[in-house]
């Protein structure tokens, strides 16, 4: 879509007063602290570009690359401008007309559907164990991610040996009446990286009376792409991926990445279609976090048995509290599970830094911003850091590995399902 | 001078992570809130963050000797084009420059450099039991330098005042480069009547006089309770009358703020939760001070004002009352709310007027804007006469931009009429400097002569707050509001 036709950018733009409420929670402008780096300037870059006073150029890409897409900045501002909106369809303009085949390989060789992703899965596990140089050699695809593979290296999380999907049934059945056919949304990361979560997932869904259908092919969920500039990819990734829930007739979709559902969501249909299609349409309003889900929409089953005494903190992620505005869900969660002790930390709901690919391509910046984070993290003297998405998970289980931190990062799920299995034992025991 | 040349220099002198000068960074540069740097490009040709006293007087002696302009600025919140270079030349950004050096709790003072955000320097003394009480509605956002240069205050100015009652002393640099204290720097005296006061002289100059570099605050404890009282008027006209009952029955609250039904509208679409309730007007009463007090001033304020309003929410809970407060915080942006294509635009919307003639200011603007055809919000400290309002224009369209700007013109008349003034606390800047003949008529002579011996060749933020010299009438060659 041109960059004038963008709801956010054609009916919203105008309404920025230049107030500079985003300034004030916007983590990069923390960090770099000139207005050059604010939100309210992408506001009024783009305005710049879509009246022509400012071509498109490698400069401004660079600037319009430094966005988390966290939301901070438009959850606060009082006219309702969505800040990240306008930052995508800035990318989205710069990547029409500059053609970045290079972001374009990367994204169709890691994300997009499970044959590509099986393949960045083996690059990346030979990359893990054979080191920098031979995966360059073979493929130089983590060369196109960022300029320093160094760095890059360290923020990948270990690749697990199987990923979930092959260890899921395409249909789980539910362990007691069947009350409800719930889609799982199993996003690329928790696939690659956190397979035990995704089947956690599965598991506490089933044992709460869900019939689970997750398909085998799935596509990206799209946020990569819009991220990177790339629309069209996350257009028809969306539709194929509703159109699978759709023609599988499932009653809702869930995810327990953060991203994932709030890009299901539709946090940017607005610059994806014109219309939205009729499988997306029909999901509307029935697509849900899975702590979400679980509170508001399933009678949770309370047979949890009692686990060893721990102190967890959560972490909020933005995709979750400033899109979906889900916060006290998997606190509540949390503080069901026997053993449990939920510490708050200061700032939970602060941005972790990482944003996908953000943390590759300015590793500084995003490193400043997680360090004040694992701070906070450690001022709370946790022993396991909970969160809601797997993205965010990486990114803090990078920082507690660079302060030398032996906290294990999990999801609240995780819990839960831990508990019904202790359940499960205590009853064989007795 | 060639850009390039001066770029070069003002390394020399900083380094170059404190010299901006690719074309986006000064773009970035090109705005403030207000309606005429929309409708202007005002780019400067280099923008600096100076981060000591050291490194701004080499710069202000190179501006002064080379005769460069410079902008002081804070954090661009401003209304009226002050930290805008309108003369290009040098944007320094004293946002980046945000250490507070000492808490002295004991002699209830403060310490810091001026790009300490006001939000975060409240943040920090309460852990002291203190404040700096003026309150802009900006508090998230602007710079405590930027506050001082303004003489900036907000939703307490009727118990608090403004600013100028809390500074201390300064340090600043002049326009030559030359680094002076006045008043309380050096000393931590209270009371100071020594010498003429130079310290009330830069608080709300604008950026005009010199840079303040160093800021030292007397402050206050906080209040151990607070409350607020929520009034809710069917007529308009007798809002006014019970800001006056009140303060007959002998009670001051820390803020007395009226929103009009338009204000209403626009803060519940922006926080539905807030729920405020429809009216032609609401009534914020703050009270603050010891519990005791707060408890029977809350009893007794929702008497008085109980006679005249059809309906009364007394509150001490925090939730609700963050809630209230911040409703009327925000009124200021949300205003767009209210027009699907429109945007509140910063014109027109600060003038003061005397507490008497409030209800016949807010009808007039009314009928002014109805005039124009635009829809005006109108909202404000009805506890001191200063009265906001926030036209909502779509601002994209020439049409209406020309009509903002009349309606503007219009509304700072009306308050010169009504013996009020064009600015109650954003400032004159470069859009209200042409008022400055009809307001202040010989001072401004006096005003002047101040500038030019201050500031020879008038490098220091050239073009606001004074009208060009030689002009008689006193009128801005600027346009856009
Ligand atoms: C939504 C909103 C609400 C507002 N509410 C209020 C309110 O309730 N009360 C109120 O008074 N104002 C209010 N304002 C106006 C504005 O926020 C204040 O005037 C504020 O104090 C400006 O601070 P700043 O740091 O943004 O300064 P800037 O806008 O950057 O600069 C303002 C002026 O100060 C000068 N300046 C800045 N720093 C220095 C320095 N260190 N030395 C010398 N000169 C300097 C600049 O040259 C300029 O002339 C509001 C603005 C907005 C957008
Ligand atoms: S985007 Fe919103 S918060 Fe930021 S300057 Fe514009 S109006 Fe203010
Ligand atoms: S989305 Fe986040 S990182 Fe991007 S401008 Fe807004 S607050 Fe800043």
């Amino acid at each position: 879509m041109a960059l004038q036709q963008v709801p956010a950018v054609k009916d919203l733009l105008r309404k920025c007063v230049r107030c500079g409420k985003c300034r004030s929670v916007c983590p990069i402008f923390k960090e770099i602290k000139n207005e050059g780096a604010a939100p309210r300037a992408h506001v009024f870059l783009t305005q710049l570009m879509r009246d022509g006073e400012l071509g498109a150029t490698a400069d401004v890409a660079e600037r319009a690359s430094r966005c988390l897409l966290c939301k901070s900045c438009s959850k606060e501002c009082p006219s309702g401008i969505p800040v990240d909106q306008m930052v995508v369809a800035m990318r989205h303009h710069l990547h029409d007309l500059n053609n970045d085949t290079t972001k374009k390989l990367m994204l169709n060789h890691m994300f997009k559907d499970r044959k590509a992703l099986g393949r960045a899965r083996f690059l990346l596990q030979s990359y893990q164990s054979t080191g920098i140089k031979s995966l360059v050699q073979k493929t130089g695809v983590l060369g196109l991610v960022s300029k320093d593979l160094d760095k890059a290296n360290k923020l990948i999380a270990p690749v697990s040996g199987t990923m979930a999907s092959k260890n899921i049934p395409e249909t789980a059945p539910a362990k007691g009446k069947r009350k409800i056919r719930v889609g799982y949304f199993l996003g690329c990361a928790t696939n690659m990286f956190y397979p035990k979560r995704a089947r956690d997932t599965v598991e506490v869904l089933t044992a709460n009376n869900c019939e689970v259908f997750t398909p085998s092919d799935l596509h990206c969920c799209g946020m990569p792409h819009i991220a990177n500039g790339d629309a069209e990819s996350a257009a028809a990734m969306t539709r194929h991926n509703f159109k699978i829930f759709f023609d599988a007739g499932v009653d809702v979709i869930i995810s327990d990445c953060a991203s994932c559902s709030s890009m299901l969501q539709g946090d940017y249909y607005d610059q994806l279609f014109q219309e939205l299609p009729e499988e997306i349409a029909h999901f509307k309003g029935k697509i849900y976090d899975l702590n979400k889900f679980l509170i508001d929409h399933v009678d949770l089953n309370n047979d949890l048995g009692q686990l060893p005494a721990v102190k967890v903190t959560y972490h909020d992620p933005c995709h979750l509290v400033k899109s979906q505005g889900v916060t006290k869900e998997p606190r509540q969660l949390l503080n069901m599970v026997p053993g449990v002790e939920l510490v708050e930390m200061v700032g939970a709901d602060q941005c972790c830094g990482g944003a996908g690919t953000f943390s590759m391509g300015h590793y500084d910046l995003s490193r400043k911003i997680l360090d004040r984070k694992i701070q906070a993290i450690e001022d709370t003297g946790a022993e396991i850091l909970t969160t809601s998405c797997p993205a965010c998970s990486m990114q803090l289980g990078h920082g507690l590995n660079e302060h030398a931190m032996p906290l294990t990062v999990k999801h609240p799920v995780e819990f839960l399902a831990e508990a019904y299995r202790q359940a499960k034992r205590s009853t064989k025991i007795s | 001078m060639q850009n390039e040349q001066l770029v070069k220099d003002l390394q020399a002198i900083l380094g170059s992570a404190k010299v901006l000068s690719e074309k986006l960074d000064l773009l970035s540069y090109s705005y403030d809130s207000s309606f005429m740097a929309r409708n202007n490009r005002f780019v400067p040709d280099v923008v600096i963050t100076p981060t000591s006293t050291e490194e701004v007087s080499k710069v202000m002696k190179y501006a002064f000797n080379n005769n460069i302009s410079v902008t002081p600025r804070g954090a661009g919140s401003g209304e009226t084009c002050g930290s805008l270079a309108i003369q290009g030349g040098i944007v320094m950004d004293l946002a980046t420059w945000d250490t507070i050096e000492e808490i002295d709790a004991e002699n209830m003072q403060v310490q810091m450099r001026p790009g300490v955000i006001h939000a975060e320097l409240n943040k920090r003394l309460a852990e002291y039991g203190l404040f700096f009480p003026p309150d802009p509605g900006s508090s998230q956002m602007c710079t405590v330098g930027g506050m001082v240069a303004n003489n900036s205050s907000g939703l307490r100015a009727v118990k608090y005042g403004t600013t100028e009652q809390y500074v201390l002393g300064l340090e600043v640099v002049l326009p030559n480069g030359e680094v002076i204290v006045t008043g309380g720097v050096n000393c931590r005296a209270i009371k100071n009547v020594s010498g003429l006061n130079l310290t009330k002289l830069f608080v709300g100059s604008e950026g005009t006089l010199g840079i303040i570099t160093k800021i030292r605050l007397r402050l206050w404890p906080k209040p151990k309770a607070r409350g607020i009282l929520m009034a809710v008027f069917n007529d308009l006209e007798q809002a006014p009358q019970a800001v006056l009952d009140v303060y007959k029955g002998g009670i001051l609250p820390s803020g007395i703020e009226i929103l009009d039904s338009s204000a209403i509208k626009a803060v519940n679409e922006y926080k539905p939760d807030i729920n405020l309730p429809n009216a032609e007007a609401i009534l914020l009463y703050e009270l603050d001070g010891n519990p005791a007090s707060v408890k029977w001033e809350g009893e007794e304020v929702s008497r008085i004002v109980g006679l005249l309003a059809a309906n009364v929410e007394w509150s001490t809970d925090p939730q609700r009352m963050s809630e209230l407060w911040q409703g009327r915080a925000v009124t200021a942006t949300a205003a767009a709310r209210v027009r699907e294509d429109g945007s509140r635009i910063f014109a027109g919307e600060d003038i003061s007027i005397p507490l008497n003639k409030v209800t016949e200011s807010l009808k007039k603007i009314k009928e002014i804007g109805k005039k124009y055809g635009i829809g005006v919000v109108n909202y404000g400290h009805i506890g001191d006469g200063n009265v906001h309002t926030a036209p909502v224009i779509n601002p994209e369209d020439p049409e209406e931009v020309k009509l903002g700007a009349a309606l503007a013109d219009e509304i700072h008349l009306l308050a010169i009429a009504m013996g009020g003034v064009t600015t109650g606390e954003h400032g004159v800047g470069a859009v209200r400097s042409q008022y400055a003949r009809k307001e202040h008529g010989a001072a401004l002579d006096v005003m002047q002569s101040i500038k030019r011996t201050l500031d020879p060749k008038n490098i220091m933020n050239p073009g606001k707050l004074l009208p060009e010299e030689g002009n008689k009438h006193g009128t801005s060659t600027s346009s856009g509001s």
